[in-house]
């Protein structure tokens, strides 16, 4: 096991060093020059030049490219060009925000699509399972802005359950407006999560194992719980850890309509500011998060099934 | 597991009971802006969003009058008018007593300072400063003696903020003499705006360059909280010198209502907050709600609220929304790139392309008629508009269009390589741009529309590449010189004249008016350099936009315009009225 972590925290190593040689040529040779565009639309190349240099980026591309990477060890990505904050402090005070709305509504999708799925992959074919299917399907064919506005109209304007957006930075506060965003969430994920659950049920349903289960006059809740979603739990697993990154990083969308500060609202601000290291640092930074969870989720394979031998 | 189901939906159903709030009757302002804040710093305050919120907090020497049209300068930091010398090269300011800045931790105590005439010189050094990378040197660039040469040694590192600049002289802390290179008559019109505000030394000092996270200015309303991407709250500020509502105005103001509170102290609202609301849907739903108390009408909904282009609908009214109408003085245009081989060198071809665009349709199509068909570079409400003046090729006619073609030496569009349109990526640019393309193909002209990223795009005006290019502005004062230096030779690109139109006469004339205070010579001067415009056609220009503003009963005072900035200490909530209204929304 020991063996087997050392060997993958080394591959991440070319990993990183990937995701920050593209990112890098992106955002600093082939993404225009930020000087120019930090100095204005009408500034002389001398003012340009000025600029050029109070940015640090007349230093030579492999020192600015060390200083990238540096700042991935050292969590020390500068200060940012729009509003001259601390990255790190920026992207802290945004995680609790995004997490605010993202992992409730992630939870709450898991509670109520897992315990769905496996009753519709139990009765395949049945009415219930066929009406649900075609549900399903219609949420994932809409797109998300569709919830978004029909959710702001509907629910906040029309009805006044919640209010329209905003925001509120005490922690007691903020449920009030994190209500929405979160019920927003939890139905966009209810189609596709159940297709892809149920799916992961259906493949164990009709294994020898559930037959015999069955045959030995188990009752259908313990079959279902103790070996279907038992063995179903790696495929569950992947989606469930792999998620998290993309939770931490908050969703634009929902931050935007909803005036959330948090990260997915920072990741789209610095874009339209031309902040780039703001989204130097997010994009790194959501590349080591991803990897990082991967990491855990083949480490919680080896957890749940022991016939997975990490390092074998 | 399937038991987990109920509760879940119990807890959330629990949640939204919860979630349900009464709102107070507060005496404050709330406010959508439209695009994000970048920062509340008036030496960065370049965007809607920044002028909106920086001028509560900050103050200049000048100010425009409330109630006043045309626009008229009064004092506001400054203790009346300057003496002004007949050069028009020396303004002599008299400060104000008693003006002192917020209280901040950057002051000895907390307690903020009275604010001396050596504020002034340091705030303006500041704006010249390279490190400061403010957007608004331009409004002092050139003009102050000596304070160019401050900012090219600052750059070298050459100089420090105490080195006296010529141009820039406090005799004592009240008074503060400006001496300019050449006589500028909109000296006092960019004293006005924010950028010219002034700011204390100890607080930049404190922050450094998050100064703009943590604004300490003179203004009646003090800095609260900002949360980025969210709102900013500004709270009475209790040591403001303090001024009263105007008692002036025009007799359409008496009639609104708008010198009711004549002779008041302001400001009258304790509390405003700004949303940043960049999506919207959200912004007209809270508008609607009364969560917010006015705000512009999102494109999408404005066949929803307005009737007959400036009517409200029934439903609104009776909701007790009022609808306010005003023009924006600003212009849209396409310019011609005067230094390409082909464009530049056919006015024929140019005509051509400006009969053929049907700009009635367009207004229909883009603006929901909320413009103004543009027929010059002066927008409304600009000494030098003239809402009488016609430029020919406006009147949408194939005929002549196919004529001018004919005489530029492409009959029916032969012979002419397509004509790129540069524009930036969004969906409106695009949609102008497929737009352009129908309309010139009516003649036999091919275009062929380039979208680029602002950055992009920016650079390609810069280095003169765009054959053909879609660009807006807005005044920054409202005098006709903000536009027509779009067209003055010295300024041609990377400056802001991305037609680069060189015209000796003109540039003679521009350099003329620059001489000239405001007055009959000056608007002659004007009036001959539209002329020009109008033979020489650099620009198609399409529309000047027209300014829509919902607000509701409670909000009294409001009078919109795209140049005053700081309204918000002139404006009161009808409380009462405010908790009736509300009930019915």
């Amino acid at each position: 096991m020991a063996k087997y972590l050392v060997r993958r925290v080394l591959y991440m190593i070319p990993i990183l060093f990937g995701v920050t040689l593209v990112t890098f040529l992106l955002f600093n040779v082939a993404g225009g020059d930020p000087a120019a565009q930090a100095a204005g639309r009408y500034a002389t190349p001398e003012q340009i030049q000025t600029m050029r240099e109070q940015m640090g980026l007349n230093k030579p591309l492999t020192y600015q490219y060390f200083d990238l990477v540096k700042s991935i060890f050292t969590l020390d990505f500068g200060r940012s060009w729009s509003s001259k904050q601390e990255i790190k402090t920026m992207i802290l005070h945004g995680i609790g925000p995004s997490l605010t709305v993202t992992a409730p509504g992630f939870v709450l999708s898991l509670l109520l699509t897992i315990p769905l799925a496996l009753m519709l992959a139990n009765r395949r074919g049945s009415i219930w399972d066929k009406t649900a299917m075609v549900i399903c399907l219609g949420l994932t064919s809409i797109s998300s802005v569709v919830y978004v506005l029909a959710g702001q109209y509907v629910l906040s304007y029309q009805i006044g359950l919640f209010p329209i957006s905003g925001w509120d930075s005490s922690w007691e506060g903020r449920w009030h407006y994190a209500l929405l965003p979160t019920l927003i969430m939890v139905v966009l994920s209810l189609g596709s999560y159940i297709l892809f659950f149920r799916t992961i049920f259906l493949d164990e349903i009709y294994q020898d194992y559930v037959r015999t289960a069955r045959a030995k006059g188990l009752p259908d809740r313990t079959v279902l719980l103790r070996h279907v979603l038992r063995n179903a739990l790696v495929p569950i697993i992947t989606l469930v850890v792999l998620q998290i990154p993309f939770l931490i990083v908050g969703s634009l969308l929902t931050e935007s309509f909803f005036s959330i500060p948090g990260l997915g609202g920072l990741i789209f601000q610095a874009i339209q500011e031309a902040d780039f290291p703001v989204i130097k640092a997010m994009t790194v930074m959501s590349a080591v998060l991803y990897m990082v969870f991967q990491l855990l989720s083949d480490l919680l394979y080896a957890l749940v099934d022991p016939k997975i031998r990490l390092g074998a | 597991m399937t038991r987990w189901i109920a509760p879940t939906l119990v807890l959330f159903a629990a949640l939204i009971s919860c979630s349900r709030r009464s709102g107070n009757i507060e005496n404050a302002l709330e406010y959508p802006l439209r695009i994000n804040l970048s920062s509340l710093d008036p030496a960065q305050s370049a965007n809607e969003a920044t002028s909106e919120v920086i001028p509560n907090m900050f103050e200049g020497l000048l100010q425009y009058h409330y109630l006043k049209r045309p626009l008229v300068v009064e004092p506001l930091l400054a203790d009346g008018m300057p003496e002004v010398s007949k050069d028009g090269l020396v303004h002599r300011f008299k400060i104000k007593k008693g003006v002192r800045f917020h209280d901040s931790p950057a002051f000895t105590n907390g307690k903020g300072r009275e604010v001396t005439s050596q504020d002034f010189v340091y705030s303006w050094k500041r704006l010249a400063d390279p490190a400061t990378k403010s957007d608004g040197w331009w409004i002092f660039d050139g003009k102050i003696k000596g304070l160019n040469d401050w900012r090219t040694k600052r750059a070298k590192g050459e100089t420090e903020y105490d080195a006296p600049v010529e141009g820039l002289e406090t005799p004592d802390d009240r008074t503060l003499v400006i001496r300019l290179t050449k006589p500028f008559y909109q000296l006092h019109y960019v004293l006005t705006m924010p950028y010219a505000a002034v700011v204390p030394k100890e607080a930049v000092d404190k922050w450094g360059a998050e100064f703009m996270n943590h604004p300490v200015g003179t203004g009646p309303y003090a800095f609260e909280s900002w949360v980025r991407g969210n709102k900013v709250i500004l709270t009475r500020n209790p040591g403001w010198h303090g001024e009263t509502y105007p008692a002036e105005g025009g007799p359409e103001d008496r009639e609104a209502g708008l010198l009711a509170d004549a002779g008041k102290p302001l400001p009258f609202v304790d509390k405003l907050t700004f949303h940043e609301m960049p999506e919207d849907q959200p912004r007209w739903l809270n508008l609607l709600k009364g969560s917010v108390d006015f705000a512009g009408i999102p494109k999408d909904s404005f066949d929803a609220a307005v009737q007959n282009r400036t009517e409200l609908k029934p439903e609104l009214m009776a909701k007790g929304l009022r609808l306010m109408v005003y023009p924006w003085p600003d212009v849209v245009y396409m310019g011609f790139n005067m230094e390409d081989p082909v464009l530049g060198r056919n006015l024929e071809l140019r005509k051509a392309l400006c009969y053929a665009y049907d700009q009635k349709t367009a207004n229909q199509k883009f603006y929901n008629d909320r413009v103004i068909t543009a027929h010059s570079p002066i927008g409304p409400d600009m000494e030098g508009f003239d809402p009488d003046f016609k430029l020919p090729c406006k009147e949408y006619d194939l005929e002549k269009a196919k004529d001018a073609l004919k005489k530029a030496g492409y009959p029916g569009g032969k012979g002419l390589s397509p004509i790129e349109y540069s524009t930036a990526a969004s969906t409106t640019g695009r949609q102008f741009g497929e737009y352009l393309v129908q309309q010139m193909d009516k003649i036999g002209v091919k275009i062929n529309v380039v979208t680029h990223s602002w950055p992009q795009f920016q650079d390609r005006l810069r280095n003169k590449k765009s054959q053909l290019f879609g660009m807006a502005w807005g005044a920054d004062y409202p005098d006709a010189e903000n536009m027509l230096q779009l067209l003055y030779g010295r300024n041609v690109s990377p400056g802001p004249n991305n037609a680069n139109f060189k015209n000796k006469e003109f540039d003679g004339l521009f350099e003329q008016a620059q001489k000239l205070p405001p007055g009959p010579a000056r608007a002659e001067l004007y009036r001959k350099m539209r002329e020009i415009f109008a033979r020489e056609l650099p620009w198609i220009p399409t529309v000047h936009r027209l300014g829509y503003m919902l607000v509701h009963g409670w909000v009294k005072n409001l009078k919109p315009h795209e140049i005053v900035d700081g309204h918000y200490k002139y404006l009161r909530v009808d409380l009462e009225k405010k908790k009736a209204l509300k009930e019915k929304l």
